[in-house]
């Protein structure tokens, strides 16, 4: 077998791994809650209708912003737990930038979109700056800052917020059509459309790739995150590196809530999607930080979260059969990727000796 | 192969055989590590184990003390087969380890540390006490219980642990490499230690790889290669020279400079570097000193007293330094540790894998690490992969790094291996200054002559070097001027043609108040 | 250094997935849905209700399971088949609208919505499926479409007639009200309280403090911040407090009991649910009876009518009221009688915004 060929089964053989254990353990789940397992599977797998795949499809698309935000933190081992606040204070400014349209058309979708990085940046930098001054953990600091992202957008939405007759909702001005982003129709069933912003999450993750695999600032980003100390050795200023991957952190977590934002919602209210930033986290996780493996984390999270109405409401489980499978998906990928990762270090050490090996037998061949 | 010469020399030991060991083999994947062992310790003698890094002698160890079970073979303890499945199944059956850092705590005193664990044998009190001035006094250790442990000294300290052991019950005393931390006049006093211990009818096994003091100190010697035994001798019948050639398995190079290519043109220029500490004695207290265009400068002292420091302050990775460091007439001390890099000065850090490697990064990933702004590995601001791949094979070849490619974790890679990768590196670029601390520190003897190679050929370049060693010989071979650091400050300047590395050894230890200036 | 970071990830992982778990409720469809596909009573019919609950779903102890009481006595009566489902935290509004879209296409109508976290979902889904009924709880923004009904509750008359009873009992011209969340919905409650309490006593003082704001909902389910909220009130000299504040209320009643003050209740008659330790200090609470108005309709949908437009449960068809366990209102029931009777004839008419 080639090292590639290796290689690429070693890759497959972790998310394989993972699956079967996630199926087992599941099932195992729903015996014991005597739900039916046969049931359950059989939805799960069943395939999807055509506004199900748009949800899946746009849902992932918020997920996978997520993930990647969280995922630009683990390369440089930031744990930045705050991506959710900064998507909700971003997507607050968003709103009230966008609804207020200072601006024409697009160009004020543009304004927004800039001011929600702008602004996730500047929150996940407060840690960032704290962390590289002050040593304080940018796990602690993120999650208070979290704490005051609520409040702090829960005060401005009560001074910015109008009221719709009737509804007992409140949210911001809404965007005016001209500014809001349109939507792929790809069939005529109703709901089968999906985010124009796909598009730019797409752009992220390619960018995301690019920055950290080809540049000499992600190398940077990524040394740092193997090793600091070889990191100062070689020369890397790491308080820049993490005040500058925080910022990066941030602003892509700004973008979290925009597909949101301007393909559904059209404002932010009290039925603004939560949650995000700590989904975020468990996607990178399962990605790998890898940007094709995040888009396949937040696609698995987002059809698990989409199977949970009609698991509800067709076969008659909990909503928190689903939690748990992807809490138990997230651990066994875990484990099985560091299973894997432990057996591919040993299969190099051995290509290694195999190498010293023969080198040094065909050396004291030559000095004998 | 293997042959084990029982009673054939005229010191040979004869008495009874404390531990046997018999076809040990224990094999990680793809590595064996232990194959065919066979080892016997006669009771009341000096057993040493010698053999390159990487040849099995840690392993044998920990099969011996029980941290690992050997894959195949048999260990007999006083004719007695035993399986030693955990360290306290090995202190049951009289194996005691003393390893090379020390497991104490600073601020217990010696009696507290002792009983640490081993509350059950003579309690805590008045009977552990004078159970451990029984120990000191029979084997001469000279360690009073009350003590600090953070008010004695290394030599000091390791005798506490051999106390330790004693205190434990051992009979069989293994110490891994006990005389890398010590200076001359300390190997010494643990010598004598071990003769006290020999004499009290214990065994000792002593695993080292400086022959010289094998030899001295020895009674009979285990060579080990590749994971097996290649001969017990007698250290009479042979001589350092033939001893490394058993463990290499090949001819010996030695670190010995050859005409001086010191010229007049200083390069590097340190003057009165200080590293100020809030509260206390400054960690490097007005260093100054030159180095001239193809000169190697080595600076000998006892580890901690400030190398570390020198070294990372004139690499800029030290912020809160003062005083002046310039670099070819250039006053560098303002730039950071990139422009420092860039402006030329190449760096083989102490420790390899925390300041040298991405240890999961892949080797041509490593090429890079250090050389982020300069070409071939980078085009601009993006990362120039092909150009970094073919220069890590470059240095693969140039400098012998045994790797089946480029694009193998720098984790696989033999100690040896990942420090030749790194000197290669840091040699790359032409470099006008070489900061080299302990550059062969755990390197096999094939590695290091090439390492030594590699330094001297760049210094006839016109390279100058800073070398910092533990090891007093390498520093003797290769350097063309001596500094010895103690406690922050320069005490001293030899000429290593005519200095002793027991001259040295007293200027490290601040014995020889009266500072020869031999140069 | 790596391991620990990957062995914190794990943890970290893990916490999520449990705390997922925890805020999906712990009481959802697995057990309902055998009480729902059963029939009870005698009567069987063709009907299959389906039932969108809020956050928190069947087993709130507050509003989501006054609206599942309300479909458990409709199930019983008329023989319906039902099927239940609930809103997780913080869930996307394509959730909750394919929610409403699973219902509608499993053939279930109608589909009642708890909560007005529905209504941007509904009036999608409502066009989607007009053949199907749909009702929708606390909302009235789509009182115009064909297929659904509003299902609202005038709460600041409820509100008014417990301000009156605060206003007439308290000994210190001094009252206090605590609201969950400083939401529309809520401020009703609180300007129904106000307007009757000043037209007892207009120089009466009110404090009036909100747990949370939106989009934080924690304020409905934090009786820690509710006890303080409610002690601070009572420190300051108030010596009744009402609660609009779900799952906080608890909170309340005992900053109450301890500081010798006295309660008011809400939404149900929580004199009659609430701790023995606190029960007295709760001299009567606001009804809101969601379960009559789930009722109702449903009881209308038996006779084969699907009603449209917006219903308002109000004094006048005993939508709301106040309730009189503990006797401790008793001698001012023809008082409090008096100003419904004029609420109802419309000789006052009770503000649903807060005048402040």
């Amino acid at each position: 077998m080639t090292p590639r060929m290796t290689k690429l089964l070693l890759g497959l053989s972790a998310p394989v791994l993972a699956l079967v254990a996630a199926f087992a353990i599941t099932s195992l789940v729903l015996l014991i809650a005597g739900d039916p397992v046969g049931g359950v599977w059989g939805e799960i797998l069943s395939v999807p209708e055509g506004r199900n795949i748009a949800n899946i499809v746009n849902s992932a698309s918020v997920l996978y912003l997520s993930g990647i935000a969280v995922a630009i933190g683990f390369r440089m081992n930031l744990f930045n737990i705050g991506v959710d606040g900064q998507y909700r204070v971003a997507a607050f400014t968003a709103a009230v930038v966008a609804g207020e349209a200072w601006l024409p058309g697009y160009l004020n979708t543009v304004l927004a979109i800039v001011c929600a990085m702008a602004v996730g940046a500047l929150w996940a930098g407060i840690a960032g700056v704290l962390r590289a001054t002050r040593g304080v953990s940018e796990v602690i600091s993120t999650i208070m800052l979290n704490f005051i992202a609520t409040s702090l957008v829960a005060f401005l939405l009560r001074k910015a917020a109008v009221r719709e007759e009737g509804s007992n909702n409140i949210g911001t001005k809404e965007i005016p059509e001209g500014s809001r982003i349109p939507s792929f129709s790809f069939g005529d069933g109703p709901g089968q459309e999906i985010y124009g912003f796909v598009v730019i999450a797409v752009l992220v993750g390619v960018l995301y790739w690019f920055l950290l695999g080809s540049t000499r600032f992600g190398f940077d980003l990524r040394a740092t995150g193997r090793s600091t100390t070889a990191a100062v050795a070689s020369g890397i200023s790491v308080t820049k590196m993490v005040v500058a991957a925080m910022l990066l952190s941030g602003a892509v977590a700004g973008l979290v809530g925009m597909p949101l934002l301007f393909g559904e919602s059209y404002t932010y209210g009290s039925t603004f999607q939560s949650g995000l930033g700590f989904a975020g986290i468990a996607i990178a996780l399962l990605g790998r930080n890898h940007p094709v493996g995040v888009a396949i984390g937040a696609l698995l999270f987002a059809f698990l979260n989409e199977q949970s109405n009609p698991l509800q409401i067709l076969v008659g489980v909990s909503p928190d059969i689903v939690a748990i499978t992807q809490g138990v998906i997230v651990l066994t990928v875990v484990v099985s990727y560091e299973l894997v990762r432990r057996y591919g270090v040993r299969l190099e050490q051995q290509s290694v000796a195999r190498a010293l090996e023969s080198e040094r037998a065909q050396r004291e061949e030559v000095t004998a | 192969m293997t042959s084990t010469v029982e009673g054939s020399g005229p010191t040979a030991p004869t008495g009874p055989v404390s531990v046997r060991l018999r076809g040990i083999g224990k094999r990680f994947p793809g590595v064996i590590a232990n194959d065919d062992i066979d080892i016997d310790v006669h009771r009341g003698t000096i057993h040493a184990i010698v053999g390159e890094n990487g040849a099995g002698k840690s392993t044998l160890m920990k099969i011996l003390y029980g941290v690992q079970p050997p894959d195949s073979g048999t260990i007999e303890i006083d004719g007695e087969q035993v399986r030693l499945s955990s360290p306290a199944d090995a202190i049951r059956h009289g194996v005691g380890m003393v390893f090379q850092h020390f497991m104490l705590a600073d601020n217990l005193t010696v009696l507290e540390n002792v009983v640490l664990g081993a509350e059950k044998l003579h309690g805590i009190g008045g009977a552990a006490r004078a159970e451990i001035a029984r120990i000191s006094a029979a084997y001469g250790l000279d360690i009073h219980p009350d003590t600090l442990v953070e008010d004695l000294g290394v030599g000091a300290r390791q005798r506490v642990e051999i106390l330790k052991v004693l205190y434990r019950g051992a009979r069989i005393v293994i110490l891994d490499e006990p005389t890398a931390v010590l200076v001359p006049q300390e190997v010494e006093e643990l010598f004598a230690n071990l003769q006290g211990l020999k004499r009290e009818g214990l065994s000792v096994i002593f695993i080292s790889h400086k022959l010289d003091e094998v030899l001295s100190v020895a009674d009979e010697i285990t060579v080990i290669r590749r994971g097996t035994t290649v001969r017990t001798v007698s250290p009479s019948e042979v001589t350092a020279r033939q001893l490394a050639e058993l463990m290499v398995g090949s001819e010996l190079p030695s670190p010995s400079t050859e005409t001086s290519t010191v010229t007049d043109q200083v390069l590097l220029s340190v003057r009165d570097l200080t590293l100020p500490v809030p509260s206390g004695r400054p960690l490097l207290d007005a260093v100054s000193f030159d180095i001239h265009r193809g000169e190697v400068l080595g600076i000998a002292g006892v580890e901690g007293n400030g190398q570390a420091e020198l070294v990372e302050s004139i690499m800029g990775m030290r912020p809160a330094a003062t005083g002046t460091v310039s670099l070819d007439g250039q006053d560098i001390g303002g730039l950071s540790v990139r422009r420092r890099r860039e402006a030329g000065i190449g760096y083989v850090p102490e420790d390899r894998h925390r300041h040298g490697l991405l240890l999961d990064a892949p080797l041509w990933e490593n090429r890079i690490l250090g050389h982020q702004t300069r070409s071939p590995s980078v085009k601009g601001p993006l990362i120039d992969k092909a150009g970094a791949r073919s220069d890590t094979q470059r240095i693969i070849e140039q400098y012998d790094v045994r790797t089946p490619g480029a694009d193998v974790l720098a984790r696989a890679l033999s100690g040896g291996n990942q420090q030749k990768l790194i000197v290669g590196r840091e040699m790359s670029g032409d470099p006008v200054l070489l900061i080299a601390a302990h550059p062969t520190r755990g390197v096999d003897v094939g590695a290091q002559a090439a390492i030594w190679d590699h330094i001297k050929a760049a210094r006839r370049e016109g390279l100058a070097v800073l070398l910092i060693s533990a090891d007093l010989d390498e520093l003797i071979g290769l350097s063309d001027r001596i500094e010895v650091i103690l406690r922050g400050r320069l005490v001293g300047t030899f000429d290593p043609a005519h200095v002793t590395p027991e001259q040295l050894g007293s200027a490290m230890t601040g014995a020889g108040d009266d500072t020869e200036v031999s140069a | 250094m790596r391991r620990n970071k990957k062995l914190a990830s794990i943890f970290a992982v893990s916490i999520l997935a449990l705390g997922a778990t925890a805020c999906g409720g712990d009481d959802g469809g697995s057990d309902n849905a055998g009480d729902g596909a059963s029939s009870g009573g005698g009567a069987s019919s063709d009907v299959k209700v389906g039932m969108a609950y809020d956050v928190g779903g069947r087993g709130d102890q507050s509003f989501n399971d006054s609206a599942a009481a309300g479909l458990d006595k409709a199930t019983d009566e008329f023989g319906f088949e039902s099927q239940e489902s609930e809103a997780t935290d913080g869930e996307a509004e394509s959730a909750r609208e394919e929610r409403l879209v699973t219902f509608a296409e499993a053939g279930y109508d109608p589909v009642i919505a708890v909560g007005f976290a529905y209504a941007e979902a509904l009036g999608k889904v409502s066009e989607q499926y007009p053949d199907t009924h749909f009702a929708i709880i606390d909302d009235s923004s789509l009182a115009d479409s064909p297929n659904v009904a509003s299902l609202t509750f005038a709460e600041e008359q409820g509100s008014f007639l417990v301000g009156a009873a605060a206003a007439l009992k308290t000994e210190a011209d001094h009252i206090g009200f605590v609201g969950g969340v400083e939401t529309p919905l809520i401020q009703k409650f609180q300007a129904g309280y106000e307007a009757g309490a000043q037209a007892v006593n207009p120089d009466i003082t009110i404090d009036v403090t909100y747990l949370s704001q939106p989009p934080d909902f924690s304020g409905f389910g934090d009786p820690a911040k509710g006890k303080t909220a409610a002690e601070g009130m009572f420190d300051g000299g108030a010596d009744i407090v009402y609660h609009a504040a779900g799952g906080s209320g608890g909170g309340v009643f005992e900053a109450a009991s301890e500081a010798g003050g006295k309660a008011i209740g809400v939404d149900s008659d929580q004199y009659e649910t609430a701790d023995d330790s606190v029960k007295d200090v709760i001299m009567t609470s606001m009804l809101k009876n969601v379960d009559v108005a789930v009722y109702e309709y449903l009881s209308k949908v038996a006779d084969g009518d699907f009603p449209a437009g917006q219903t308002t449960y109000d004094l006048a068809v005993d939508g709301v009221g106040y309730s009189t366990s503990g006797g401790q209102i008793d001698d001012i029931v023809d008082q409090l009688d008096d100003y419904k009777q004029q609420i109802i004839d419309g000789d006052i008419t009770v503000p649903t915004e807060p005048t402040s």
